[in-house]
């Protein structure tokens, strides 16, 4: 990234044509986010503050969302879902992506492979396998009566069934981007450290994970807009009550024919979405600049 | 030609082939879009639309899938822009789509008022169908109690509601019902329940006699019976988010007893996905309510005519009964406008009377406050 911002940089006593197409290249993807990005959100904010029945500019909505018990619960399930979710995916993503990073031959491969499968696999689908891997009387169930141990409690219908459907949905992009992460760490670091008796443990703490922050931000904050916004695995997952924002949203749109409150839930949603938006654009920003 | 200007043709074509192109409705083509399931796309491409064409040389009618109900309001949303612009909206006919939305559409005048539109069939439409006139209703159906039979026989299934109640209670867990906004079974479920706490009178709820007292009072009433029962469903109070995953459920033997559409359960059980041994059983003191589908029509659509002669032809005796035998589902139509062997054949099965719980006002009522009432008010990690 570095590179590209100086050659961007660069050749300023060149003619002036070359930065009017450089202008006009960008100026199309900027109008495409300005048309399908800016300007719904500004139209959201704008008519859940501008209330002509209620007498002009308000913030009942707003005021109704922030005191009603309900909503409350759905936003703090969303924030417990999101938190669980993204540290177990750091968790699990983490040593696969050192794995394939440093291993060598056929069965890295495998497991890149296999960590990369559920990109393919449709959540509709995936939701309906969960219900019948671990639902009641799926097979986990058959497999642990048929070695004569109890059942388990099903995580379907409870808020730890979109944690582990969302966890298992993630896997791959969270894993594809701290192995691009890990790719810039060049060996001759890593064997300096073990150069000088660093153990396996010292190496990562001081040498990788170091050099890993801002992808580690970088990752967290995709997983998290992502999580946030899921709909499928908590709709057919999820408990009845609390639910998460997206089916809440949903709801109220389509069965309580509430555009209004569904464009303020989306509104609120979209204010805790952009915190971690600029995350990221801190750390693109801070990379660039380094 | 050098590279540059190379460049520049190649995406010049490349634009110009994403320009959106000017599509016309072709005429006399009626444009059909659903969101139901594949069973009513094969009714309509199996019956509805051969004896139609049949029946009226030179018109076609083209079967679009649409998904579910949020594509169908996508389209909805698109025709009320055409009417704005008065465009072409492209779409003549939306079967299984309630009117209501998008905002601002029945005001506008989006869609036609079909108690006007001048049906000859129009007066047979049973009055409990009869929902806003812009709703267009033609088929129904009715939920029941879908069990299994090999942990319950038959002589034992429950009749009355009474009975319903007592067996949940003397065999915890074994009864689960979906959200009641997320699929008709658990809804009529709740509906049936909400009867129950108001006297056993459908005719308490109307279309238009809803206030927010009324509805704290007599759905509160109904919060009680639900919430009694809760801690005896599966899982101490988990609810499916949709037929099919009750269904599910009941087929995977996880639980003994599930409300079910008369039709969906009837095509499970033909299509193995229920087992033989699945019992179907319909209470007698009140049975569970249905609900009818309903249907839109454009007041800008190209085929205007041709839909409503189209929508005539939907409540005449040929396809209402077609409705009965092929679909599984209830005629639109006033029973006496069922052909007499068929009111007689299914008179044992079929209850005079489908309670029918009004859509609108009371049915959000109920949603909203089924989520606030009855879904989190239990502590399912309790022993």
């Amino acid at each position: 990234m570095t590179s590209t911002a100086a050659a961007l940089a660069a050749p300023v006593h060149k003619e002036k044509s070359g930065r009017l197409t450089g202008l006009l290249l960008v100026a199309i993807p900027v109008l495409l986010v300005v048309w399908l990005v800016i300007w719904p959100i500004v139209s959201a904010i704008v008519s859940t503050i501008w209330l002509p029945d209620q007498g002009g500019l308000s913030l009942k909505t707003y005021q109704f969302f922030f005191t009603d018990s309900y909503s409350l619960a759905n936003l703090s399930l969303t924030l417990w879902t999101t938190a669980v979710v993204a540290v177990l995916l750091l968790l699990f993503c983490l040593p696969i992506a050192l794995y394939l990073r440093f291993s060598t031959g056929r069965l890295g491969a495998y497991v890149q492979g296999l960590a990369i499968f559920p990109m393919f696999v449709p959540s509709i689908i995936l939701s309906y396998a969960f219900i019948r891997v671990l639902g009641p009387n799926g097979m986990m169930d058959i497999l642990l009566n048929a070695v004569h141990l109890p059942k388990i409690r099903t995580p379907y219908l409870t808020p730890w069934g979109p944690v582990i459907g969302l966890v298992w949905d993630n896997i791959p992009l969270t894993v594809l981007i701290l192995v691009s992460g890990l790719g810039s760490i060049s060996n001759a670091a890593v064997e300096a450290a073990r150069d000088v008796g660093a153990k396996r443990f010292q190496v990562l703490w001081s040498i990788i994970l170091p050099n890993l922050t801002n992808t580690l931000l970088v990752a967290l904050s995709f997983t998290v807009l992502n999580i946030f916004s899921a709909f499928t695995l908590p709709y057919v997952l999820g408990p009845a009550a609390p639910e998460m924002m997206g089916p809440f949203m949903q709801r109220t749109f389509r069965d309580l024919n509430d555009p209004l409150n569904a464009i303020t839930q989306a509104v609120v949603a979209f204010a805790f979405c952009l915190v971690f938006g600029l995350f990221y654009v801190a750390s693109v920003a801070r990379n660039r600049s380094r | 030609m050098n590279r540059r200007e190379l460049m520049l043709s190649a995406s010049a074509v490349a634009a110009a082939t994403i320009l959106p192109r000017a599509a016309f409705a072709d005429p006399n083509r009626i444009d059909w879009i659903t969101s139901s399931d594949q069973n009513v796309i094969d009714f309509w491409t199996n019956i509805v639309k051969p004896k139609f064409e049949a029946a009226n040389a030179g018109l076609t009618i083209n079967l679009v899938d649409g998904g579910d109900g949020a594509g169908l309001i996508a389209i909805a949303s698109r025709a009320l822009a055409a009417l704005q612009t008065k465009t072409d909206p492209q779409v003549d006919f939306l079967e299984g789509y309630d009117t209501r939305i998008p905002k601002g559409g029945i005001e506008a005048g989006l869609w036609t008022d079909m108690s006007k539109a001048g049906l000859s069939n129009y007066s047979k439409i049973n009055p409990l169908a009869l929902d806003i006139p812009t709703n267009f209703p033609y088929r129904g159906s009715q939920v029941l109690l879908a069990y299994d039979t090999t942990k319950l026989p038959k002589e034992k299934a429950p009749k009355t509601w009474a009975d319903l109640v007592a067996w949940i209670k003397a065999n915890p867990g074994q009864f689960i019902y979906n959200r009641p906004d997320k699929g008709g079974s658990g809804g009529n479920f709740v509906n049936r329940a909400i009867f129950e706490a108001n006297g056993k009178d459908p005719k308490v709820f109307t279309v238009d006699n809803y206030t927010q007292a009324k509805g704290d009072e007599m759905l509160g009433k109904a919060w009680a019976i639900l919430n009694d029962l809760a801690p005896f469903m599966m899982d101490k109070g988990a609810y499916t988010s949709g037929n099919t995953q009750s269904i599910q459920l009941l087929s995977q033997g996880a639980v003994t007893m599930i409300p079910a559409w008369s039709d969906q359960s009837l095509s499970a059980i033909k299509q193995g996905v229920l087992p033989d041994t699945t019992g179907l059983v319909q209470l007698s003191d009140l049975g569970f309510p249905g609900g009818f589908t309903t249907c839109g029509v454009p007041a800008n659509g190209a085929n205007h005519a041709a839909t409503l002669k189209m929508c005539d032809f939907l409540l005449s005796e040929e396809i209402q009964s077609a409705v009965l035998t092929e679909l599984g589902g209830f005629p639109g139509v006033s029973w006496d406008y069922v052909s007499k062997d068929l009111q007689a054949k299914f008179a044992d099965i079929v209850p005079k009377s489908i309670p029918v719980f009004p859509a609108g006002d009371w049915t959000k009522a109920v949603n909203d406050g089924w989520y606030r009432n009855v879904a989190p008010n239990i502590d399912r990690n309790a022993k």
